[in-house]
């Protein structure tokens, strides 16, 4: 691996290099709005300012691959996210939905996030950056960072083309994960030297932390339960459109048969004596889960997004790590392992089947 | 001699519950196991009803999901051994969906209404046993619990 250590004051200038040397033509990178942090497309460099006090800030609002979602273009974007942002792109890019060659994934470390509300009302506490001793502070004033951060075992710089890593105090490692995030680096003006960015222990850490915190989550156990959950949802589908690895052009509950109105409504009634409405509630969120566990980054921003305040992580991206851990796939983890579902062995899962 | 007027009637004749269970199956296999279960005069329980799909790849989960939120007291898939697809790999994918959707109906408590088997077309006597054990499985479970709620 190749990289550099730098100074906070230095990314501005990475950055600014590499929309100067044209290895990007636009970059998604957050920017600061009063106490808010929000993202921005820029394609001016001298737009980008002070990106240091922004883009490791613990707020999150959209994910950023759910901006680039279905986006085939020729001119090349830089994203520059959180991992779990990054890790959605390169399922986007699987899914082919983006363009491998058309993206440029910079991934930054991430120590959990708050929402981006909790994060503007609280800034004065929050600061620029958090870390883990922060948080822990945080939470005991009654801050706490999102159920799907809390649960998240991924919280490091590792995917992507380039890494932003904070290396203590006001230093940060910049280093390209591959090829093509060194050639872009290089581009940038850059002068690159090996470096290892090697953090297992750390990983380890958060991993055993993630773990823990899992399981304390309350579980979604039976039908009742699952009815008891869903029942204030209103079926806006928010929690699908800022779904970023939920792609489909044509929704199956915008169609007819998904969503019926009028005679159709009235039809199923009479089949059923009564039906809930708006309809299609349980099978809606059902569909969804299935069609989204093998690529669920468990980002969370479905709960964000969810307008009847739905704890939604408890069963998006809890219900999708199972079936991860089934085909032992993790989503955004390497860009060239395939789908589980496009791909199979031939002696497998029969243990599943009982 | 009484003739049966659906399951209502038969239930209520028997006095017990009779489930009703919906089947998904495959045209080269488990249809024609089914068939040769009928002509080889094999006796089973007729509480499936038997969904022919071209292949088990066919298959969607939320067909699944809508026959039980409908009021199915069970559902099973079944198609051609792995390895014996008549498309050479559709069961393949298959299973890999069916255990995903498998894997989250466990989580969420409602995968004992929902089976999967592997039954060839020359398994006239596998069909009619699984059918004898599946209907008195879902029998054990008694009426699925969404059929009278307001869904």
């Amino acid at each position: 691996m190749k990289g550099t250590e730098l100074n906070y004051g230095d990314l501005e200038g990475v950055l600014k290099g590499l929309l100067e040397n044209k290895v990007v033509d636009c970059l998604i990178m957050p920017r600061r709005v009063g106490n808010s942090v929000s993202y921005m497309l820029v394609r001016d460099k001298d737009k980008i300012a002070t990106p240091e006090s922004v883009i490791f800030a613990p707020s999150f609002g959209v994910n950023a691959a759910n901006i680039v979602k279905g986006w085939m273009i020729a001119e090349k974007v830089g994203i520059v996210a959180k991992p779990c942002e990054i890790r959605a792109a390169i399922e986007l890019i699987k899914l082919a939905q983006l363009n491998e060659d058309g993206v440029l994934l910079i991934t930054v470390d991430c120590a959990g996030a708050f929402t981006n509300e909790v994060y503007a009302a609280n800034y004065a506490d929050i600061g620029d950056q958090v870390d883990s001793a922060k948080i822990k502070e945080l939470a005991g004033k009654g801050i706490s960072i999102r159920d799907a951060c809390a649960i998240c075992d991924n919280r490091l710089a590792d995917v992507g083309d380039i890494a932003i890593a904070q290396a203590g105090g006001e230093k940060a490692i910049v280093a390209g994960l591959t090829e093509k995030g060194e050639e872009a680096l290089s581009a940038a003006g850059l002068s690159l030297e090996d470096k290892d960015l090697d953090r297992a222990a750390e990983k380890e850490k958060i991993e055993a932390e993630a773990k823990k915190n899992l399981e304390e989550l309350p579980k979604i156990s039976s039908e009742e339960a699952l009815g008891e959950f869903l029942r204030d949802c209103i079926v806006c589908k928010n929690c699908r459109d800022v779904c970023p690895v939920c792609y489909c052009k044509e929704c199956f509950f915008d169609q007819p048969l998904g969503n019926p109105v009028g005679g159709d409504l009235l039809n199923l009634a009479e089949a059923r004596g009564a039906i809930e409405v708006p309809t299609n509630q349980l099978l809606y969120h059902l569909t969804r889960v299935y069609h989204v566990s093998t690529t669920c980054v468990a980002c969370g921003a479905c709960e964000d997004a969810c307008p009847k305040d739905i704890p939604l992580t408890r069963f998006y991206p809890v219900l999708a790590k199972k079936v991860q851990e089934v085909f032992e796939y993790v989503p955004g983890k390497d860009a060239k392992e395939p789908l589980p579902f496009t791909t199979y062995e031939e002696d497998e899962l029969e243990e599943c089947l009982r | 001699m009484s003739i049966d007027l659906g399951d209502k009637k038969m239930g209520e004749e028997k006095g017990g519950f009779e489930p009703k269970i919906v089947g998904f199956t495959c045209n080269w296999c488990t249809y024609a196991g089914a068939d040769l279960a009928g002509t080889s005069r094999k006796k089973y329980p007729p509480n499936a009803r038997l969904i022919r799909m071209m292949c088990t790849a066919r298959f969607d989960p939320m067909f699944a999901f809508k026959a039980l939120l409908n009021g199915a007291d069970g559902v099973f898939i079944s198609g051609c051994h792995p390895g014996e697809c008549h498309y050479i790999k559709g069961n393949f994918y298959a299973r890999r969906r069916i255990a995903a959707m498998r894997t989250i109906l466990k989580q969420l408590g409602l995968d004992d209404r929902v089976k999967s088997y592997w039954i060839s077309a020359s398994e006239g006597e596998k069909f009619a046993n699984t059918m004898k054990n599946i209907t008195a499985e879902i029998k054990e479970l008694g009426p699925n619990p969404m059929r009278d709620k307001i869904l």
